[in-house]
């Protein structure tokens, strides 16, 4: 120890003090570098921390704080007697933050394999949402089962951005029934979100579902509810730490339509395998009881995007079921029209109930043979026999009487020619031709034998199966003109009503009660008496009015005169059948078209008869007991 | 043992004492905060809190021995550290891909932080041993220079380029704090210039490259290198005068902030005690760090001289670096705020430092009797 200390203080007390005091000059020039650069540092946090601090303050808390839109359920479609049609039911969708995901691709491989499903399905998804913000969920899976909710759910910790999100989801209750009312959801379209910002309406967001077609588009605005907010703190690996105080979703409201689901079910299963449409309404107000465009959308196929396979399978199907026939399709009334003339001729005297005319078979008018349907003829024909069997000569002779100006008019007393005010799309307004309307769009002048044509139906006549339907609910209650009405009531979440729809009445029919009672029996002859054409609609119980119509298809030379059943399926005729009952004191309208069905009686009037024996049996029921509430004693 | 010389406690070093005890104090009361899940303290603040005590008693063995005796041992610490630097590289345990610790059953050591003392040791009684008062030249430099090049080799292979960088500047500013001949200066100074491009090139491996470009362009990625500068820079600015509250940080806590135990520990103090809680901080770092310069003033010898500049250059590099990076002003480089960040390795070695400071100070007196 001594040893070493004597070696030390050799080594150590070799003092140089200039050189000290060197060093020592040179540690002031280093004690100014370091306090400049704590000056630095303090203009730095000064910077940070006060000049800069509310923006870092914005960026943490945007961080930190994660908002979500609630998806609002929407409302519920229902009918007439508060049956629910249309709910919603919760799904579960796999969704997929970008900004809480540190290591993407990892995280979609496990996902991918968790699942079962294809990365490039998932990736496919994330790119067409690259623009997206990064906060906001991109849904790499719709609809999960049960399995793979929990697959995700138990391995969410190797899954960090993912998450499952429940969101309500339609659910189709009764499948494709009133497939063209109801409409389908999809996801919102670029162009219809800028439509809705041009209207003022920024609550929606792409990704949001919106009403495409039908009710869920008419009613969208009720059916939606508003959308509720969440706030979650979520850690920088975006799992949720805790939920934040947020903005309850208001659930949409209800909506209760006026068709009732025993009666479209029994319209649409007579209608299977058939193109065409019903339609059948209460007399007394004018509300839609079966609205049925055959065949239905196949919802299903919509949910969530229509692949373009299905849409153009659709698009070119024989039977159109992309439209709407009910009220988009457009045809040639046929003889159901003949009720017009009917009237129109007893009103402007043309006929009176007694007058008769003999019907050879055919008509020379001009330097053409009009002939009647039945080609041996109906020999000395009234009204009420022309009518029950639409006897074709008879009323070519009322129509040249009248002339096609005032058939027009009353065609336009029972609604023809003008779209009727449902609240469905597009709805077409038919055509009335008038000697005016001729010279206007074709510039030429009408043909006095044009009128003949006109007279039975076929010509340049345009009607939409509402119309005819309406013009039979119109001629049974006594010549009120109803607005068909589609929805009856509005209810909120809470059942409270909302809107109440009280029917709407558009005009009234020309011609006196005793001349529409006229019609009305011979009507009721067509059903019901040995030669009527319409004795395929006939019930046991009830007496039934009606008329059979067939509606010429342009076809080619090569099929003229040959027997309906060896033409080809688009060159055949449609089939009308129109009709309301009980005829001594109706209640429902009704008209059926099926699309080349050729013959009114034999092809519209079964269905016809089906949905009378369903609304009739539910009329039973319903009198053997107390009526559940007020809206379903209408 | 030694006789106990009663001015040596008549002349401890009560400031400096106490500027530790501040700043380790202010570092366990935020690990405390940055380690807590909720379920109160975690196992990582009683280690921390372990080797604190630890390194108080260090502190005291430190003082007890006079730092001359260093002179006769610095070559066999020296090279005992070489050795544990390449076991390190030999045997160690790999963490996040590099190799820097050595499992000594009781304890993981970081064999790279006491390689800084060591250097320091070894540069200090290198440089009083040489010096010939003109100024050294350039083939004086040479051991050193290789005294250096050594453990910064092995600390480049770990990698940790952080710490070697340390070691580096650490060696800079000793050597420019002894004497230079003019052309000594000028010669090393063009050959640093012409090193720089071409130690870009083939030095630096492609993720150290990417940080750097990134740092010079943070918007360029926002999500992967520029991710913890960013977060780091909401967490400082996010808490504004006075701070988020004590354990209420967010972006700590949520964990947005990377290495918020280590590297970013300040980035957590900055955030829950504001600008307030910085400015008292800075002020008891700095006071440790001009004080210690002070030391060296009233040092009576070279060698305390010398080691007080290596330590406090240690210390200061090492701080000014982190905090920059933590405020934005550099990119992330892997160095921790001595003192202040989670880990044994450097805590220890760091009281160790500052122990031989309040020696050198104790003993100013001595040498002239």
């Amino acid at each position: 120890m001594r040893f070493q200390r004597r070696r030390l203080n050799a080594r150590i007390y070799r003092v140089d003090e200039d050189e000290l005091n060197a060093l020592k000059k040179r540690t002031d020039i280093v004690a100014v570098f370091i306090i400049s650069l704590m000056a630095l540092l303090i203009a730095r946090l000064w910077y940070l921390q006060i000049h800069r601090g509310a923006e870092y303050v914005r960026l943490a808390e945007n961080n930190r704080v994660r908002a979500l839109d609630i998806t609002a359920p929407r409302g519920n479609i229902l009918d007439r007697q508060g049956r629910v049609i249309i709910a919603n039911r919760p799904s579960f969708n796999i969704v997929w933050t970008k900004e809480d995901a540190p290591d993407p691709d990892a995280v979609i491989k496990r996902l991918a394999r968790l699942t079962g499903d294809d990365i490039a399905l998932f990736l496919e998804r994330i790119r067409l949402a690259a623009d997206n913000p990064r906060h906001i969920p991109i849904k790499l899976k719709e609809d999960v089962d049960w399995q793979t909710l929990a697959a995700v759910e138990n391995n969410h910790l190797e899954l960090p951005g993912v998450r499952i999100m429940a969101l309500p989801r339609r659910d189709y209750l009764y499948q494709d029934l009133a497939s063209h009312l109801i409409g389908y959801l999809g996801e919102i379209s670029q162009k219809e979100l800028e439509g809705k910002k041009d209207e003022g309406d920024e609550s929606y967001e792409s990704g949001d579902p919106i009403g495409k077609m039908g009710a869920e588009k008419l009613f969208e605005e009720h059916l939606r509810g508003e959308k509720g907010r969440e706030y979650m703190e979520v850690d920088a690996r975006g799992f949720e730490q805790r939920r934040l105080k947020g903005l309850e979703a208001m659930p949409g409201n209800d909506i209760r339509l006026t068709i009732d689901i025993d009666l479209q079910q029994a319209a649409e299963a007579a209608m299977a395998g058939k193109a065409g449409a019903v339609v059948a309404m209460e007399v007394n107000t004018g509300r839609v009881l079966v609205l049925v465009s055959s065949p239905a959308l196949k919802l299903k196929e919509f949910i969530g995007g229509i692949s373009q396979k299905a849409w153009k399978e659709m698009l070119t199907d024989p039977l159109h079921p992309l439209i709407n026939k009910t009220v988009n399709g457009q045809y040639p009334p046929g003889s159901t029209y003949k009720i017009v003339t009917a009237l129109a001729g007893l009103a402007e005297g043309a006929i009176t109930p007694e007058t008769s005319v003999f019907c050879t078979g055919a008509i020379n008018f001009g330097n053409r043979r009009y002939g009647c349907w039945k080609k041996g003829g109906h020999g000395t024909v009234s009204l009420r026999r022309a009518l029950a069997e639409s006897c074709d000569v008879y009323f070519y002779q009322v129509g040249q009487r009248l002339g096609v100006d005032l058939l027009a008019e009353y065609a336009k007393s029972f609604g023809f020619g003008r779209a009727s005010g449902i609240e469905l799309e597009h709805e077409k307004s038919g055509l009335v031709p008038t000697s005016e309307w001729k010279q206007q769009t074709k510039k030429v002048a009408w043909q006095k034998g044009e009128t003949l044509s006109v007279a039975i139906g076929q010509g340049f006549n345009l009607t939409t199966p509402l119309q005819i339907c309406r013009m039979a609910a119109t001629l049974a209650n006594g010549g009120t003109l109803y607005r068909p009405q589609l929805i009856e009531l509005i209810k909120g979440p809470d059942g409270s009503d909302l809107q109440r729809f009280s029917p709407v009445i558009e005009g009234r029919l020309r011609g006196t009660d005793k001349m529409q009672e006229l019609i009305r029996d011979a009507l009721t002859a067509v059903v019901n008496e040995p030669h009527g054409t319409g004795s395929a609609a006939r019930l046991p119980s009830i007496k039934v009015a009606g008329k059979t119509g067939t509606a010429q298809v342009i076809r080619l030379a090569q099929y003229k005169g040959v027997a309906e059943n060896n033409v080809p399926y688009k060159y055949r005729d449609h089939a009308w059948f129109t009709c309301f009952a009980p005829a001594e004191k109706p209640e429902i309208a009704m008209a059926v078209l099926v699309e080349h069905g050729s013959h009114g009686g034999s092809a519209a009037g079964p269905v016809a008869k089906r949905v009378l024996e369903a609304y009739f049996n539910i009329k039973k029921e319903e009198t053997g007991q107390p009526e559940p509430t007020e809206e379903a004693a209408d | 043992m030694l006789r106990f010389d009663r001015r040596l406690l008549y002349n401890f070093d009560w400031i400096m004492l106490g500027a530790v005890l501040a700043v380790t104090t202010m570092g366990l009361i935020n690990l405390y905060s940055s380690s807590n899940t909720g379920a109160g303290a975690s196992p990582i603040f009683y280690k921390q809190l372990t080797f604190f005590f630890a390194g108080l008693g260090l502190v005291l063995l430190a003082i007890s021995i006079d730092y001359r005796r260093l002179l006769i041992w610095n070559y066999p610490c020296y090279w005992l550290i070489i050795l544990l630097l390449l076991a390190a590289l030999l045997l160690g345990k790999t963490v996040g891909g590099s190799q820097r610790w050595l499992n000594l059953g009781f304890f993981r050591l970081q064999p790279s932080e006491p390689a800084k003392l060591m250097l320091i040791i070894t540069l200090a009684s290198y440089y009083y041993r040489k010096d010939t008062g003109k100024g050294f030249t350039i083939g004086e430099l040479i051991v050193p220079a290789l005294l250096t090049v050594l453990p910064f080799a092995l600390i480049v292979k770990q990698p940790d380029l952080g710490t070697a960088l340390i070691l580096a500047a650490v060696f800079i500013s000793m050597t420019l704090f002894v004497k230079l001949r003019r052309n000594t200066v000028a010669i090393l100074l063009s050959f640093c210039l012409a090193a720089i491009p071409l130690g870009w090139k083939f030095f630096l491996k492609p993720y150290q490259r990417q940080r750097i470009e990134t740092f010079l362009n943070p918007e360029g990625d926002p999500m992967n290198s520029g991710y913890h500068i960013m977060q780091s820079k909401i967490a400082v600015g996010s808490g504004l005068k006075f701070g988020k509250g004590y354990l209420d940080g967010t972006q700590g806590h949520l964990h947005f902030l990377p290495e918020r135990h280590t590297d970013f520990a300040f980035s957590v103090w900055a955030e829950e005690w504001g600008f307030a809680g910085c400015l008292f901080f800075l002020a008891c770092y700095f006071l440790l760090i001009l004080w210690g310069l002070n030391i060296g003033l009233t040092s009576r010898d070279k060698f305390g001289v010398l080691l007080v500049f290596g330590i406090v250059s240690l210390i200061f590099w090492q701080a000014i670096i982190n905090l920059c990076m933590v405020m934005g002003l550099l990119p992330v480089v892997g160095i921790p705020l001595p003192l202040f960040s989670y880990g044994g390795s450097s805590l220890l070695t760091t009281m160790l430092a500052v122990g031989i400071l309040i020696n050198i100070r104790m003993r100013r007196y001595q040498g002239k009797n």
